[in-house]
């Protein structure tokens, strides 16, 4: 079988097309040494979880590099607090490398509680925290209990696997621990649910939220965008869980389920015909007439209107091609949101993939489509220029790749401005890709002045060398 | 409500040394930036470079995990450096190790006398490893160990060469092309340790997405032993020039960093005395129009009440420019510990009649709760100080590390006279933008305006007739 592109001997089985030969890609595997890879670490994919817990000081336990280029990245928005975009470190210094950072962490927990008098004080292992052997859990123990305040440790040191899933899970392990269940509710409805992987980028869960409480769903808390530590302490009393971002939040669900017998519904709030989805099976699950009928109404109502606003996109976008490279759930979430605005999904692929996420990516495309796990940029470069998609969306280590070859790009992730979650949100997206699909920059790329294209030199040139 | 805060650091204003070591190695010509460490810290610093300069950036990473700490790094770092020689052929890896690596012990040289050893049929790429723990001072610290160890191994004495060396420390490349320019202006023939310029703000097209073909080459770092002294803009990132003086005589000169009227001024001098050069009058003239530019804004910067953050160098350099422009710094922030630093600033406050809040080691929370007290009409800094500015309704002009709201931060620059021209335009601009109206009266809050029109019409009448005759 000839190989989707040129790479390592090791590295060709991470990537197939649907429908040939291999039927998903290897993947859950270490980056080789001396790649650049496109992943982060154990301790960011648990920051990611948690961080958009707004009432919250997210303090880094380590030097302060982890602090220093991860504070204050992810797009969650926030209804109340700015706690969670404070950047906290302990700053160890080598003193504390030798001699233990436990004192230090001690003091600072207790500094900055002094002054934000926080809902919750999330503390972080990284790599050193880990390698020096710091016991966390005791310093948090003995903080929480003089003062007062939940000071939550998470046990996320970077180096621990290269699959910042398990990131993922060990942040949900610090809510289910320490978190939820840790406070009953005033008042309870059979209604009662938990929004569990939805991190309220862009302000998504604004598209959602307005909808579910008008079916007469009542949100306890959200896991855990724009959402308060006290509110999350209340989760165990749901009814139901509804998971939007199945990549990180399965695991939580699927603990809450076993814990408190809370059944959980994969929901995707991405596109029309899956937002309509996902509202009717959330009102099938409570079965109740009445919601059910005002959930009709609603999804009529909204789609009305989606139509016509997005006539004008759709034209443009018919027929063009895009392929998906991302962090894992939109990896399959964003696919029929794609075809609904006419384009054509013919690479999907993730950073941090496991099996159950190509399996479900798998389900989700169209024969033909490309599936790759954990491509490095040299690899991503071939992939684009091999196949020149339409539109490539990604994150922002790839935008750049992606437009230096004159490959329109939209960020999904960390930098995306504007909401897509829900019919609202739709429109958007549709706008959002049409603005870059469209752009006309894109068809100046390729031209050159003169035949030979030089690179100009600049005044000093001649002179420097 | 003020807060003693000593152990906590919260919005930090500094980052890790290998992030510097990158910082540095991006203007090396075909060179390969290895960190030996987890893969997160490689792309969280990809990611801050990249959102910064909008370019696409390569930092490859030995990938190490838990199996791989607790036997030590070796493993990964040879089958690193045999990757990146295989597929990327560089001229040059550079090796920085980690807090995770340092702290483990990792002994990089070895590992890569090993990887020679193993390796004596092939060609391989020179191999430099740099210690940079994460753990001790900060990202300018990284440089400047940086330029140090690239030259320490490859400074080669052989015959003079008539040039400057020139250490530039973190600046713009924009700022890489205002010193270029202008050695060039002088007639001064120099190598640039390292030149970001081109490599940093690259056109559209394919090739910058291989490694670098532009930036100083492994030829130009061996001939730094050749040259007639080297002048670090950055007082931080001297290591290498006072190596160089000893081992080969070359002289080195410390700053400052040429940013404003008198350093630009002082930077021209030691360029000219060094190289024996006479001061053409091309520079004379851009002298002159920065001069005619701070004239011309005079009145709308004097005494406004001006709050810096930064890299040192950066820092004490701006506050000596702000205070020839009549401004009053009101609060100075590095976050790196540095005496230099403090000493420079109370230098330049001593000499200019002001008093600033001096913060060397501190973040932004420090920096905002010395604004609260100290006042501030306009704050100079990277992103980072948008959310201060704003809590404190005051504009911010976004010149450093990193700037990922704001477009073309590749592009900014404060040096030389041309690049001090730009900042005095901007930051007058920005004040006037804030401060004053559409038709460029000075927004006054409301009780000032009453007492005004108790004063009567007739002051604003003048007033109005001496705009109009502008
Ligand atoms: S040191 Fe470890 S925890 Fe910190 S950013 Fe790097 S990989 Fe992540």
């Amino acid at each position: 079988m000839e190989p989707v592109i040129e790479t390592f001997e090791s590295r060709k089985k991470h990537m197939c097309v649907k429908g040939e030969g291999l039927s998903i890609p290897v993947c859950d595997k270490a980056s080789l040494p001396g790649t650049v890879t496109q992943r982060t670490c154990v301790f960011g994919g648990a920051r990611i979880v948690l961080m958009p817990i707004t009432d919250s000081i997210h303090l880094v336990h380590g030097p302060i590099g982890c602090a220093a280029c991860t504070w204050d990245i992810r797009g969650s928005k926030s209804s109340r607090e700015e706690l969670y975009k404070k950047g906290c470190s302990t700053d160890l210094q080598e003193k504390d490398i030798v001699f233990g950072g436990e004192k230090k962490l001690f003091e600072t927990v207790l500094e900055l509680y002094n002054i934000y008098k926080p809902g919750a004080i999330f503390v972080y292992a990284t790599c050193v925290s880990g390698v020096i052997g710091d016991d966390i859990k005791a310093v948090c123990k003995k903080s929480e209990d003089l003062t007062g305040c939940r000071v939550i440790p998470v046990q996320s040191e970077g180096f621990q696997d290269h699959n910042k899933t398990k990131g993922h899970w060990i942040g949900g392990d610090a809510l289910l621990d320490y978190v939820i269940g840790t406070k009953e509710p005033e008042e309870t409805t059979p209604f009662d649910i938990n929004i569990v992987g939805e991190f309220n980028v862009a302000g998504d869960l604004w598209g959602i939220k307005p909808l579910l409480e008008e079916m007469g769903v009542n949100i306890i808390s959200t896991i855990s965008g724009d959402s308060h530590a006290d509110e999350i302490a209340q989760a165990h009393r749901a009814k139901l869980n509804i998971v939007q971002c199945q990549k990180s939040s399965n695991y939580v669900a699927r603990k809450m389920e076993k814990k408190y017998g809370i059944p959980f519904i994969k929901v995707n709030f991405f596109g029309l015909e899956q937002t309509t989805n996902s509202l009717r099976e959330i009102a099938d699950f409570f079965g109740d007439e009445e919601m059910i009928d005002r959930t009709e109404k609603i999804i009529e109502r909204e789609l009305m209107g989606v139509e016509d606003e997005t006539q004008e996109y759709r034209e443009r976008l018919e027929g063009k091609t895009v392929a998906l490279y991302v962090g894992g759930n939109k990896a399959w979430s964003l696919v029929r949101a794609f075809e609904e605005v006419g384009m054509d999904v013919m690479m999907s692929g993730t950073k941090n993939g496991i099996k159950e996420d190509y399996e479900r990516i798998k389900e989700t495309v169209r024969d033909g489509t490309i599936i790759v796990d954990d491509a490095n940029s040299t690899e991503l470069a071939r992939l684009l220029k091999k196949y020149k998609p339409n539109l490539l969306i990604s994150g922002a280590k790839e935008k750049y790749i992606s437009l230096k070859l004159g490959i329109p790009f939209c960020d999904f992730n960390h930098d995306r401005i504007s909401a897509f979650a829900g019919f609202k949100g739709f429109v958007s997206f549709a706008k959002e890709v049409d603005a870059s699909v469209s752009s006309p920059v894109f068809n100046l790329a390729s031209k050159t002045l003169s035949k030979v294209s030089k690179t100009p030199k600049v005044g000093g040139d001649e002179n420097a060398s | 409500m003020h807060h003693d805060k000593k152990f906590a650091v919260v919005n930090p204003s500094k980052m890790c040394q290998p992030m510097g070591a990158v910082q540095a190695l991006l203007g090396v010509k075909n060179t390969m930036p290895l960190i030996h460490g987890s893969q997160g810290c490689s792309t969280y610093m990809r990611f801050q470079l990249i959102r910064h300069f909008r370019e696409p950036i390569e930092v490859a990473s030995t990938s190490m995990n838990e199996k791989t700490v607790i036997y030590g790094g070796e493993f990964n770092l040879m089958k690193a450096l045999k990757n990146i020689t295989e597929k990327q052929s560089p001229d040059m890896i550079v090796v920085t190790s980690s807090c995770l690596t340092e702290t483990i012990g990792d002994d990089m040289a070895g590992i890569i006398e090993k990887f020679k050893d193993a390796n004596l049929d092939n060609e391989l790429p020179v191999i430099i490893p740099v210690s940079t723990p994460s753990y001790v001072e900060s990202h300018v610290e990284g440089y400047n160990r940086t330029i140090k160890a690239l030259v320490e191994h490859l400074a080669t004495p052989s015959v003079p060469n008539g040039k400057i060396n020139i250490i530039t420390g973190n600046i713009s490349p924009a700022d890489c092309k205002q010193v270029k320019d202008l050695l060039y202006q002088l007639n001064c023939d120099s190598i640039i340790l390292t030149d970001t310029s081109e490599n940093l703000d690259a056109p559209l097209t394919e090739e910058t997405l291989s490694l670098y073909n532009e930036g100083t080459s492994i030829e130009e770092i061996e001939d730094t032993a050749n040259s007639l002294g080297t002048i670090s803009l950055s007082k931080h990132v001297d290591s290498a020039a006072i190596f160089l003086e000893k081992k080969f005589g070359v002289k080195s000169i410390s700053g400052p960093l040429p940013l404003g009227f008198e350093n630009t001024d002082q930077f021209v001098t030691s360029v000219c005395e060094l190289g024996d050069l006479e001061i053409p009058e091309s520079v004379e003239k851009d002298r002159g129009r920065l001069l005619d530019a701070m004239v011309d804004a005079h009145s709308y910067n004097f005494h406004r009440k001006v709050a810096i953050f930064g890299d040192p160098d950066f820092v004490s350099g701006m506050t000596r420019f702000t205070s020839e422009l009549g401004m009053i710094p009101s609060v100075v922030c590095t976050g790196t510990e540095s005496e230099r630093f403090t000493e420079d600033v109370k230098l330049i406050s001593k000499e200019k009649g002001i008093n600033p809040v001096i913060l060397a080691g501190g973040d932004l929370f420090d920096m905002h709760q010395a604004i609260k007290k100290a006042g501030a009409d306009i704050l100079i800094g990277n992103a980072y100080g948008a959310s201060t500015a704003k809590e404190e309704n005051i504009p911010l002009l976004r010149v450093g590390f990193p700037i990922f709201d704001r477009l073309g931060a590749q592009r900014i620059s404060v040096l030389g006279y041309k690049g001090s021209i730009e900042f005095v335009d901007k930051i007058t601009n920005t004040l006037l933008d804030f401060y004053y109206d559409e038709a460029g009266y000075e927004i006054v809050d409301e009780k000032t305006e009453e007492i005004l029109r108790e004063e009567g019409d007739e002051g604003f009448e003048e007033d109005f007739m001496s705009k109009e005759e502008i």
